[in-house]
């Protein structure tokens, strides 16, 4: 058995919704029905055999060979089996996974692993703003799960954060971690200003000190902490990082003493301000 | 243009009409079968039933706080409403046009708007403006407006006081009025947080019942046809079953409107303190002919309360689901946006019950009219299946199974067998809501009405066949085939236009500028601010 490869023929000439091309709703469909499936959002309703050319017959495990900043939705509500994008995607990759494992290779769109509840979501450049994020209106955002983004993160990032583990290794936009509820969130970089924005409880994780940080965070410290080490082994061990993020001495900052004040920012102290 | 519908099973209470026959329209009213005419268009309705198109008397379709849920819950539209197939990008949703098109195709021609607050009345007019197929109208909301206190306080004569009834009617363009827990909402602003029909109004030293009793005479008076449309006091409350039997045997013998009565069918027995009273409300509105009213029915799912009873909206915000909320302090009524799922749970089953109850106790269908307070009860959108239980006492029983027995042995419904008759259901929807509003030309199926006809397929399946019409004209024209839509048109707001006195609009602009400091042009519009041609039907006074 091969992995269900879908080639994409040319740019597609409008956005498109690829909700549909998840592994559990494609189990057993015979290609010529997967060919019909409607994927254009405009009134062309284009399917998938206009946009790409299908391969393969494992449908536990897809590939998007090419893919476009109007790839939306790709994987959205995954629970099972995987999907790999070798290209960009447009918004809201991942949108409600809840397992599985989504892997993109590209650059993804705002809104990368909105509400995601459980499973994997990869991303190897650069994700938008609003990574994990919740669509307008809707009360939570990042409920469980990992994502992991090996590029630089938009703005947002973690907002409204409620569960799980959000990693970014080359620095973030403004607002890191705001109205975060819980979860973790860590980056490696630089962080745009006010990380942590009207954080409720949780813990976001720096390489560095942050530099324009809300004054109703207020300075806790020095502190040994377990939990520390525990993250540094840990995005190790699970691949995520090579070295470690926090390294040996931390400080923390308590806050964002403008709403509950539960959450904290937890950062390495550079070796010269040891 | 010369049109037939062929073999349906006619069914129109009002000219006593039931049985196989034809009808005929000629372009936009229905006539009587012309002699040797030839039609130039013939719709085959064997094994459907004919009616004339529904009337909705109460349900919050725009305005002011219907918008403000709409930004409350963006998340919601989705799931409110599944993606037209084959419409334009702005559709999607809890849109103006969506709404007009679930309401047509479920066989609604005329549908009523029931709290326009006067200051948003342009707002609301252009937003129905925008809901295609279906006519529209709308209640201006009086009572907790410091001019219309101040006047009751300061023992205004009674033509003064209709005088400022019939200007907010004609400038609002309203085809009655409403009061929202009378004088309530003015309490609020002096923190005061709980109000029944006695208590008075700080300030102004004006009870409930006087502000309730004052427009019920002025509406009576002007002839407006449409009694006053009275949302009592303590909606919600355990207990409130006595405040509405209070207002009940306040109408004495004057025509009075109870809206959604459900929501007062509530009293406090068991341990829980919450029972139903839904059966003495029942009796009481038997015997007081004087009352209508309409039910309110929950129906189990997630919804949005959306009311200007600032009051009880306020009380309401804790139970928040999700919890979310707005309420706005505003001029007169103000309102609040709560979202609520209806769970079913033991409060949930008995609030299902009470609505049951009601429906299926008062006796008789001219005066109990069907609503699920769109959307404070359920979206509008669940009446094809309210339409089930109330024809089906088995759909009753099945949904009861899954309810909470000590919620239901407070209640009477499992001993009910009644079954609503179609010719029950004509006439609680189509006849009676064209009495009570005063709209003659609808409801019915007589020669000279306005061809507004629903055609249903007939199946055991109810919820099936009132949910997508086989057949439904609007003026005659075919708007909906197989519960699709076959042409968008736009209806109109039907009004009333009681001239009003240039003494009192004298006084009203005195009242602004003192006030405001700005002219009463900034609460009037002319017609040609709603860009349709013809955006109004005018519906006459009684003389």
């Amino acid at each position: 058995m091969s992995a269900l490869t879908f080639t994409l023929r040319a740019q597609p000439p409008e956005r498109l919704d690829l909700s549909p091309l998840v592994p559990r709703s494609l189990a057993g469909m015979a290609k010529r029905d997967m060919e019909k499936i409607r994927l254009g959002i405009s009134k062309h309703a284009l399917t998938v055999g206009d946009l790409f050319s299908v391969a393969g017959n494992d449908a536990d495990q897809l590939v998007f060979e090419g893919g476009s900043d109007r790839f939306d939705c790709v994987g959205s509500g995954l629970d099972e089996g995987s999907i790999r994008v070798v290209g960009n995607v447009g918004a809201q990759a991942g949108r409600k996974m809840t397992g599985g494992a989504l892997t993109i290779e590209g650059d993804a769109g705002p809104h990368a692993g909105s509400a995601m509840r459980g499973g994997r979501l990869e991303i190897g450049g650069d994700a938008g703003d609003r990574l994990g994020g919740p669509l307008t209106g809707e009360m939570a955002g990042m409920a469980g799960g990992v994502l992991v983004v090996r590029g630089r993160a938009g703005d947002c990032a973690g907002d409204r954060m409620r569960r799980g583990l959000i990693a970014v290794l080359k620095g973030s936009g403004d607002y890191a971690g705001c109205r975060m509820i819980a979860g973790t969130l860590a980056i490696a970089g630089e962080v745009g200003k006010l990380p942590g924005y009207l954080m409720r409880r949780g813990s976001i994780l720096l390489d560095r000190s942050p530099r324009r940080l809300s004054p109703s965070f207020v300075k806790s410290g020095s502190p040994d902490l377990v939990f520390a080490a525990l993250v540094d082994r840990h995005l190790i061990a699970d691949g995520i990082s090579r070295k470690p993020l926090l390294g040996g001495v931390v400080g923390r900052y308590g806050g964002d003493n403008a709403v509950l004040g539960k959450g904290e920012i937890i950062f390495s102290v550079a070796e010269r301000d040891r | 243009m010369l049109t037939r519908i062929s073999g349906g099973e006619i069914v129109d209470p009002l000219n006593g009409r039931s049985g196989t026959g034809d009808l005929w329209i000629e372009d936009e009213t229905i006539v009587e079968p012309p002699a040797s005419r030839r039609p130039d268009a013939t719709f085959d309705a064997s094994g459907c039933i004919v009616m004339a198109g529904a009337i909705d008397i109460h349900s919050h379709i725009g305005g002011g706080n219907v918008n403000t849920a709409r930004l409350l819950l963006p998340e919601h539209y989705a799931a409110h409403a599944s993606r037209p197939a084959v419409t334009p990008l702005s559709s999607l949703g809890w849109t103006a046009f969506e709404t007009g098109r679930l309401y047509a195709r479920m066989g609604f021609t005329t549908v009523v708007e029931p709290a326009m607050s006067p200051g948003s009345a342009l707002h609301t007019h252009l937003e129905l403006a925008d809901i295609p197929i279906i006519d529209k109208a709308t209640l201006a909301i009086l009572g907790n407006d410091d001019f219309l206190l101040s006047m009751i306080r300061d023992d205004a004569s009674s033509s003064m006081i209709e005088d400022y009834v019939a200007w907010t009617v004609a400038s609002t363009r309203a085809l009655g009025v409403k009061v929202i827990n009378a004088g309530a909402a003015t309490a609020f602003k002096e923190n005061v947080r709980t109000f029944s029909l006695d208590d008075v109004v700080p300030s102004y030293g004006v009870s409930s019942r006087r502000i309730v009793k004052t427009l019920q005479a002025a509406v009576a008076e002007l002839g407006i046809p449409h009694p006053l449309h009275v949302h009592c006091n303590n909606l919600g409350a355990p207990g409130a079953a006595e405040t509405a039997a209070a207002t009940i045997a306040a109408a004495e013998g004057v025509p009075l409107h109870l809206a959604h009565l459900q929501f007062y069918g509530y009293g406090t027995e068991g341990s829980r303190k919450f029972s139903s009273a839904g059966a003495r409300l029942a009796e009481l509105v038997n015997a007081t002919p004087e009352i209508t009213i309409d039910i309110g029915q929950v129906m189990f799912g997630q919804t949005v309360t959306i009311s200007s009873d600032v009051m009880r909206q306020f009380s309401a915000r804790g139970g928040a689901d999700p919890r979310k909320s707005v309420i706005i302090d505003g001029d007169g009524n103000g309102g609040g946006i709560v979202p609520y799922r209806y769970r079913k749970d033991f409060y949930g089953s008995v609030q299902w019950a009470v609505g049951l109850e009601l429906f299926l106790l008062i006796d008789d269908p001219w005066r109990v009219f069907f609503t699920t307070d769109h959307p404070n009860g359920a979206p509008f959108t669940a009446y094809p299946r309210l339409f089930e239980l109330l024809m089906r006492k088995e759909a009753r029983r099945e949904v009861a199974e899954g309810l909470p027995k000590r919620a239901l042995s407070l209640t009477t419904l499992p001993a009910i067998e009644r079954e609503y008759s179609f010719e029950e259901v004509a006439i609680m929807t189509r006849a009676a809501p064209a009495k009570l509003l005063g709209l003659a030309d609808r409801g019915h199926l007589g020669a000279g009405a306005l061809a507004d006809i629903a055609v249903y397929r007939k199946q055991d399946d109810v919820a099936r066949m009132f949910e997508a019409a086989a057949l439904v004209f609007k003026n005659g024209e075919l708007v909906v085939r197989d519960g699709e839509i076959e042409k968008y048109r736009w209806g109109r707001a039907l009004r009333l236009n009681p001239s009003p006195d240039k003494a009192m609009v004298r006084r009203l602009e005195a009242y602004h500028q003192e006030r405001y400091g700005l002219s009463l042009d900034w609460f009037t519009f002319p017609d040609w601010a709603i860009a349709r041609e013809n955006p109004f039907g005018e519906v006459p006074c009684r003389a």
